[in-house]
């Protein structure tokens, strides 16, 4: 028996690359590549219309096609028997098709360089099996969607999210959960900066470089494009698409030369083969951007990316209540005390208690909101305002303790009156000071109150 | 018509298809195991695995219109034949080694670009049927603007 359209999803990744046939009105048949198929509804798949070809000239003169795609999982090549509809050129389907090759040119450097004519829309008439293209079943593929481990996978993503008392361990655990459990080593979690257009990596989980920090820009990178778009990306066979963009922009080259010469640094793996992205929407508003990833060519199966979009609606409603519940007990909380010091004592100078004895020179660069440390890039924007003027304040005034409310309440930061994001910010703070300055840290006391931790000597500087 | 260097690309270990249609201009096709170029330049002969060329000699022995596509999967780049049937026949025990030579280095070319064999390991190869044509026109088929574009 024949399956249906639907159960060939997998074929549809692009890593193996299609083949279309064609044939002209006075009966020349034209066999060629395709960059990608896309299956539309159980009836209807879409090809990618980008340039004026002879496929395409042939499909004007006579709809009828045959495609051939395969099975990522177990190698089956499947023959679609296909009637040309109708063309996209708007829409849900032509978006996503778009977004997929902007996504693919966007790691090339190429962005806005390629563009989607059209989706063109076919019903499919016939699904056989290309037989010399038969399908090994192996141990570790042909995964089959088990219903009830993908609940019981929810159901542990939601309860970690219930548990969590705070931003930090929300995200956290969520990433640690979703290697646990799916197996997903590699992942991270971008939110919006104060500078419009800019995403900042707040938690990552197997991201040796570009971790905790990284900025992208909307527009770069899957977590950049995912929040430009504000819909789910998943890309199978990274750099397959990349060789096939290369090609398209005359400059061939070679699978090696491809992988090093990936042109956008962005956060995560170095060599990603299969991604996905998810926005994390509350009523249309980007709380931030979920990003998986693997150097696995097929990694992230149909159900997968449904569990991950339905993670992430419960993750961005989580994220969103979690800030709210910050504000609302911060407005409550006390001021934090002022310094105790034995009377007649000297201005409290550095603590040395770490093994890093050595003087760290900060330096602020008002103009550009960013910290240097000892020359080093540490900070930018409102984390590096905030870190400054806890720096300036501990010096003048000895006081080590801190609330989330008088931050809130500090005009020299200029927070913005509501939809601060200001423990997003705290957290990228303290992730990036544990990474590049462990002698400094914002240790947390209590909900809404934290010691600013210097454990050698610092001399501070303006500019 | 195909010249020794067009040649030599050909026969590298490429995906090759060949691509047929019936009296109601439906297109078929097949995939082809290997191929080799007359010295003459002016035909070749794809081989297809016997279990396949049974979906595309009744076109060719009907119309005798073919097209064959070559691409290299390390890079995209691509060419298409297209040719007038001459005749085919069983390949020859001789001419299997050169065959699956062919077939090893597109694997190679597969794996290269993060395809394993084992996804592979089931697709037949032979017996193979030769399908010899004779060559008409030759095109650019590399993804992009130039596609289409006659080589010869």
């Amino acid at each position: 028996m024949n399956p249906s359209l639907e159960s060939l999803a997998t074929c549809f990744q692009g890593l193996l690359p299609a083949q279309l046939f064609t044939c002209s009105s006075d009966g020349i048949p034209n066999a060629a590549y395709l960059s990608h198929v896309d299956y539309v509804d159980p009836e209807h798949v879409a090809l990618s219309f980008q340039f004026f070809n002879k496929s395409r000239r042939n499909i004007a003169e006579n709809p009828q096609a045959l495609v051939f795609v395969t099975d990522p999982d177990t190698g089956q090549g499947w023959s679609l028997r296909l009637h040309y509809v109708r063309s996209e050129t708007s829409g849900p389907l032509f978006e996503r098709m778009a977004l997929r090759i902007e996504a693919i040119a966007s790691y090339c450097g190429l962005k806005g360089i390629f563009r989607l004519r059209a989706a063109d829309v076919y019903r499919v008439l016939e699904v056989s099996r290309v037989v010399e293209e038969s399908g090994a079943v192996r141990p570790s593929a042909g995964r089959v969607p088990d219903p009830i481990f993908t609940v019981k996978a929810l159901q542990d993503l939601s309860e970690r999210i219930n548990r969590a008392e705070c931003l930090e361990t929300l995200v956290d655990s969520i990433l640690a959960g979703l290697d646990d459990i799916f197996g997903f080593r590699h992942s991270m979690i971008l939110v919006p900066t104060e500078q419009d257009g800019v995403l900042v990596a707040i938690a990552t989980r197997g991201c040796e470089q570009h971790g905790v920090g990284a900025e992208v820009r909307y527009g770069e990178g899957i977590g950049g494009l995912v929040a430009e778009a504000r819909k789910p990306i998943r890309i199978s066979g990274l750099m397959r698409g990349m060789l096939y963009a290369y090609a398209m922009h005359k400059a061939p080259t070679e699978p090696e030369a491809v992988r090093r010469a990936r042109q956008i640094p962005v956060p995560g793996l170095p060599n990603p083969e299969s991604q996905l992205g998810v926005p994390l929407l509350v009523r249309g508003e980007l709380v931030g951007v979920l990003c998986l990833e693997s150097e696995v060519p097929y990694r992230f199966h149909e159900e997968d990316k449904a569990s991950v979009e339905l993670l992430g609606s419960y993750l961005a409603i989580a994220m969103q209540n979690m800030q709210w519940q910050e504000r609302t007990i911060d407005a409550a909380a006390e001021p934090a005390p002022a310094p105790v010091a034995p009377e007649g004592a000297a201005a409290p100078g550095p603590i040395c208690d770490s093994a890093d004895r050595a003087r760290h020179e900060i330096v602020y660069y008002a103009a550009d909101e960013c910290i240097l440390m000892d020359g080093e890039y540490l900070i930018r924007g409102l984390p590096a305002k905030i870190l400054w003027r806890l720096l300036t304040i501990r010096e003048a005034t000895g006081r080590e303790e801190f609330t989330n409310r008088e931050l809130r309440l500090d005009k020299s930061l200029n927070l913005p009156e509501w939809k601060d994001n200001l423990e997003s910010r705290l957290l990228l703070l303290r992730r990036r000071l544990e990474q590049k300055c462990p002698s400094l840290g914002l240790v947390p006391k209590a909900r809404g109150r934290f010691v600013l931790h210097v454990g050698c000597p610092v001399t501070l500087r303006a500019q | 018509m195909i010249d020794s260097q067009l040649a030599g690309f050909l026969g590298e270990g490429l995906g090759i298809h060949l691509g047929t249609r019936d009296e109601h201009r439906r297109p078929n096709g097949a995939r082809a195991v290997a191929v080799k170029v007359d010295e003459d330049g002016r035909h070749l002969t794809v081989y297809v695995a016997k279990v396949a060329a049974g979906r595309v000699i009744p076109d060719l022995d009907a119309n005798g219109q073919a097209a064959v596509d070559f691409g290299r999967p390390t890079d995209d780049r691509a060419c298409q034949v297209k040719g007038i049937f001459v005749d085919a026949r069983p390949a020859k025990a001789a001419e299997r080694a050169h065959v699956l030579a062919q077939w090893s280095a597109f694997l190679d070319n597969l794996e290269r670009i993060g395809i394993p064999r084992d996804n592979t390991v089931n697709w037949t190869t032979w017996p193979a049927v030769a399908i010899r044509l004779k060559v008409t026109a030759v095109f650019e088929q590399t993804p992009g603007p130039q596609a289409g574009t006659p080589l010869v």
